[in-house]
């Protein structure tokens, strides 16, 4: 029973790192904690589920082109909303974020209506394995969110794209006197999150139904996650998540299933009281 | 040497957001392979002026050339591919970063003028042996003097025609500003022209070509060192009249 729900907690918070990496990304290059990751997932939902009920694309490609279209809708927000923002304090970005999330939600509603819409899957039988119940949806979720982990770490880890990107993050003006284009970093950092929204959409989309309010529901996991993380750590906004996924899912055993999403908040409240920084993140000490 | 001027600043006019002209109306020349001190009382606009020719202050009025080169509407990155190199006060290098990234960070993105890469990179690392063997630590746990060398080094690896530095002998120990000041003369003499933003006077006096004298954002005197007369400093430091 506990092996299960770890198991299913730790699929449910794979999931939630990849939002939570866009969460992170974005509050590391552009100093501001982006209240539209949720509706960006909720858009990416779509698009997977347009390309591939609609139109009739296998899983994996729906995705790859959900993923490609989040990316210009990423960029496109920054080039009408964020740019002329530019500089700006952390809390009128967040206003603006929180602008840009009812837009993009309300986009949804416009083109899809409300009612609430499913992926053109098959159905599968779970596999057994040692006694638990592994869902097909849950070995893709982990296999696919494995997979963007690790090329994302090799991009921000390895390559000059990713120095840059941590560049900026560290000291914004040193990286423009060492001739890195702050605009170019911005855009591609836009385009992983559009990325990863889409990616995390539509896997949230395998194992629940579409609708234009499903951002909101890991909006708080999300941020739960990063905070968790330390804001502005990579690798802390993945384990934060997988640790909110798994005492989510092990509150379960002691709560009403229904009041499991107040987890992620008393997980921020106690944080904030007994390590504001995060599990990761680092206070910071000038010498 | 040549005779097109290193730096060619005209009536520049910089300053922050929508407030008033920090750097009002700035006009000098320097020679190439020179040290130029740019010196004044505090507020009287040293590091902005060195932040706009860096581009990291935007130029309301005036122009700026390096030789030759107009690069006023030019962004920092832009700046720094045509031979502006600058060291800031503070937040000298990436602090999250090990020495090896910064180093690698200094040339991957104006790789046309880095030059010999490694060749280049392990020369001038001869200059900073405080940091040659410490590639793998992280630059934030550097000593301040250690942090400037690094600073230094990564500057130096763009190849730069015009190196700005913005004090770098500030909240350093007197060993470590002998050091920079040596190091400072050495890049000169590798045929790098320096403009060199101090508080310590006395420090960039004795190893400048040129000094330049900044008051209220404007240069009060632009002269060789050894043609500033006794007290002169002093006098315009403070505002009174020879």
């Amino acid at each position: 029973m506990i092996a299960q729900l770890i198991l299913n907690g730790l699929v449910t918070g794979a999931i939630v790192a990849l939002p939570a990496l866009a969460l992170t990304l974005t509050f590391a290059i552009l100093k501001f904690p982006n209240f539209a990751i949720g509706a960006m997932l909720t858009m990416g939902a779509y698009c997977g589920w347009m390309l591939n009920a609609l139109f009739g694309l296998s899983l994996p490609a729906a995705t790859a082109l959900a993923a490609g279209a989040m990316a210009i809708v990423a960029v496109a927000v920054d080039k009408l909303v964020f740019t002329h923002l530019r500089d700006r304090e952390g809390l009128t970005l967040l206003v603006a974020s929180m602008g840009v999330a009812f837009v993009l939600e309300n986009v949804c509603r416009f083109a899809f209506g409300n009612d609430a819409r499913n992926l053109d899957i098959a159905v599968a039988r779970p596999i057994r394995w040692h006694g638990l119940r592994v869902n097909h949806e849950q070995v893709i979720t982990g296999g696919a969110v494995v997979a963007c982990l690790l090329v994302l770490f090799v991009i921000v880890r390895f390559t000059p794209l990713g120095r840059a990107m941590r560049a900026v993050a560290d000291n914004p003006s040193l990286a423009a006197a060492r001739g890195i284009e702050r605009n170019v970093v911005v855009a591609v950092a836009w385009c992983l999150v559009g990325i990863l929204c889409a990616l995390a959409g539509t896997l949230i989309a395998l194992d629940r139904a579409i609708d234009p309010l499903m951002g909101w529901n890991y909006q708080i996991n999300v941020f739960a996650a990063a905070i968790l993380g330390g804001l502005g750590s990579l690798f802390g906004a993945v384990i934060g998540a997988l640790v909110i996924g798994v005492v989510e899912e092990l509150s379960t055993l002691v709560i009403p299933t229904n009041y499991r999403q107040a987890i992620a908040f008393a997980m921020i409240v106690i944080l904030l009281l007994l390590r504001p920084q995060g599990l990761f993140g680092k206070v910071a000490i000038r010498k | 040497m040549s005779t097109v001027p290193a730096l060619s600043v005209k009536g520049l006019r910089s300053g922050y957001g929508r407030g008033g002209d920090i750097v009002c109306g700035i006009d000098l020349e320097q020679r190439p392979e020179t040290i130029l001190a740019v010196v004044g009382p505090n507020g009287s606009g040293k590091s902005t002026f060195v932040k706009t020719l860096a581009g990291l202050v935007p130029v309301r009025a005036g122009s700026i050339e390096v030789t030759g080169s107009n690069v006023t509407a030019l962004s920092p990155a832009q700046r720094t591919a045509a031979g502006i190199a600058y060291v800031p006060q503070e937040g000298n290098v990436f602090r999250s970063m090990t020495v090896g990234e910064n180093l690698k960070l200094a040339t991957e993105f104006v790789r046309a003028r880095a030059g010999a890469g490694l060749a280049q990179q392990s020369l001038i690392l001869e200059l900073f042996p405080e940091i040659a063997n410490r590639r793998r630590l992280l630059a934030g746990n550097l000593s301040g003097g250690q942090r400037q060398m690094l600073a230094f080094a990564c500057a130096l690896l763009s190849n730069p025609e015009v190196l700005l530095l913005d004090e770098p002998s500030a909240g350093l120990s007197p060993k470590f500003v002998v050091e920079i000041m040596q190091t400072v003369l050495t890049t000169r003499k590798a045929g790098v022209t320096i403009v060199l933003v101090e508080q310590n006077v006395s420090a960039a006096l004795a190893i400048a070509d040129e000094v330049a004298v900044l008051v209220a954002g404007t240069v009060a005197r632009h002269c060789p060192v050894a043609a500033l007369a006794d007290g002169e400093l002093e006098r315009l430091f403070l505002g009174r009249a020879a």
